[in-house]
């Protein structure tokens, strides 16, 4: 099905979560809060490339996004999980088109990819983390969820109409 | 009964001729007692067109502001000469500051830093202190050759030592992840109280001493096992475009 990863512009255009996430404004978020690009750029990827091809992307993407961040916690394994499911959805379901679906699952990956990393920032504060912690996890993780299942209908979508084109089923 | 007529008459054309001073001592009472209200006010309306202008107030301030600049720089060589002969750390002076760009922010998020438009080859290094219009913002987490990563003070877990120059206590700030870093105390009563300036420590050897951070918002005193404040940051990270990089 997917042989996305063959043509190298489709491949190029990962560059651009990097490059977008430095260049986020700040009023392009929720609170402050920016929309997680890595997990817009990897839904429409694994969807249409499959599980091993989107597990594999999400954890280049992450390794990237991971070289960007301060550092502390990851979101390598959190990419992986998704890519890898995103990918069988692509393959075993019927494809996805509706654009409110395409919000979910994007609502759902950014709530995996905070869930891990707040479940990271607990664990490496010694399964105590403060009060006043908790509650900006919590508040960073729906606002960065919210802001990215608002996005995916665009972005998503868009990316889907480009690569569907570009390898058809 | 003619007469008792005429000098009941006589009495009121008294009290009538007696009335209009008897109205200006109310007036004059009433001025003393609104402490002359009325006249200033008046006065005030009336002179307005001789008020001195705004060159002259100018003229006044570009004095006031000399006469402070000239104290300021006695009162820095003066304390570069002190903390010379204490063996401290000098002030960030301006031969070890470098002017950066930011070219990339994330105040808010996961996590929360500034990238800056030099590096390396501009001898900032890992740890060095960076200053935004008003204090302290960060410290260089990682630097590339031609770009650096900055630490935001309200970055989670992200600890510094400070200093309250009212009481004399020292203080470890700590990011929480919301704008408003958190300040604990290690002496059980701190003597700090809303609106206490926050600084860098006189006696830092990591951070550039008698930096401005923030102001103390509001104090919880219950907290266990010390007191804790709010600390208001001075240099929003949100609005900084130039940053100052104190090259250690």
């Amino acid at each position: 099905m997917g042989r996305l990863h063959r043509q190298p512009i489709c491949v190029a255009s990962a560059l651009l979560v990097p490059m977008t996430t430095l260049a986020t404004p700040s009023w392009l978020g929720l609170d402050g809060v920016p929309p997680s690009w890595a997990v817009l750029w990897l839904l429409p990827w694994a969807l249409v490339d499959g599980p091993v091809s989107g597990a594999l992307a999400g954890v280049a993407i992450g390794l990237v996004m991971d070289g960007l961040n301060l550092g502390g916690v990851s979101q390598v394994p959190a990419l992986l999980l998704l890519g890898w499911w995103w990918g069988r959805l692509g393959r075993r379901a019927a494809p996805v088109r509706r654009t409110l679906n395409l919000g979910l699952l994007a609502w759902l990956g950014s709530m995996l990819l905070g869930g891990s990393l707040l479940a990271q920032l607990f664990v490496l504060a010694g399964w105590q983390l403060a009060p006043a912690l908790q509650s900006w996890g919590w508040h960073t993780l729906w606002c960065q969820a919210l802001v990215t299942g608002l996005m995916a209908p665009i972005v998503v979508s868009l990316q889907l109409l480009m690569w569907r084109r570009r390898v058809p089923s | 009964m003619a007469s008792t007529l005429r000098s009941g008459n006589s009495r009121w054309r008294g009290l009538r001729q007696l009335t209009p001073w008897l109205l200006l001592v109310a007036g004059l009472l009433l001025v003393r007692f609104s402490k002359g209200a009325g006249f200033t006010d008046a006065y005030a309306l009336i002179s307005r067109p001789f008020w001195p202008g705004s060159a002259q107030r100018e003229w006044i301030q570009s004095a006031m502001d000399l006469e402070q600049r000239s104290k300021l720089m006695l009162l820095e060589r003066d304390n570069q000469r002190l903390r010379g002969l204490l063996g401290l750390a000098q002030d960030g002076d301006a031969d070890g500051a470098v002017s950066a760009a930011v070219i990339a922010r994330r105040p808010r998020g996961w996590w929360q830093q500034l990238e800056l438009g030099k590096g390396g080859l501009d001898g900032i290094g890992v740890n060095d202190a960076v200053l935004g219009p008003g204090g302290l913002v960060g410290r260089v987490e990682s630097v590339t050759p031609a770009t650096s990563r900055v630490k935001l003070l309200t970055a989670p877990g992200h600890e510094v030592g400070v200093w309250l120059p009212r009481s004399r206590r020292h203080g470890l700030l700590v990011g929480l992840g919301s704008s408003r870093p958190q300040l604990r105390f290690i002496d059980r009563d701190p003597d700090v109280r809303p609106g206490d300036l926050v600084s860098t420590s006189p006696a830092s050897t990591l951070l550039p001493p008698n930096i401005p951070v923030g102001v103390i918002q509001s104090v919880n005193e219950r907290a266990v096992p010390a007191a804790q404040a709010v600390v208001q940051l001075i240099a929003a990270p949100e609005a900084i475009d130039w940053v100052q990089v104190h090259r250690r």
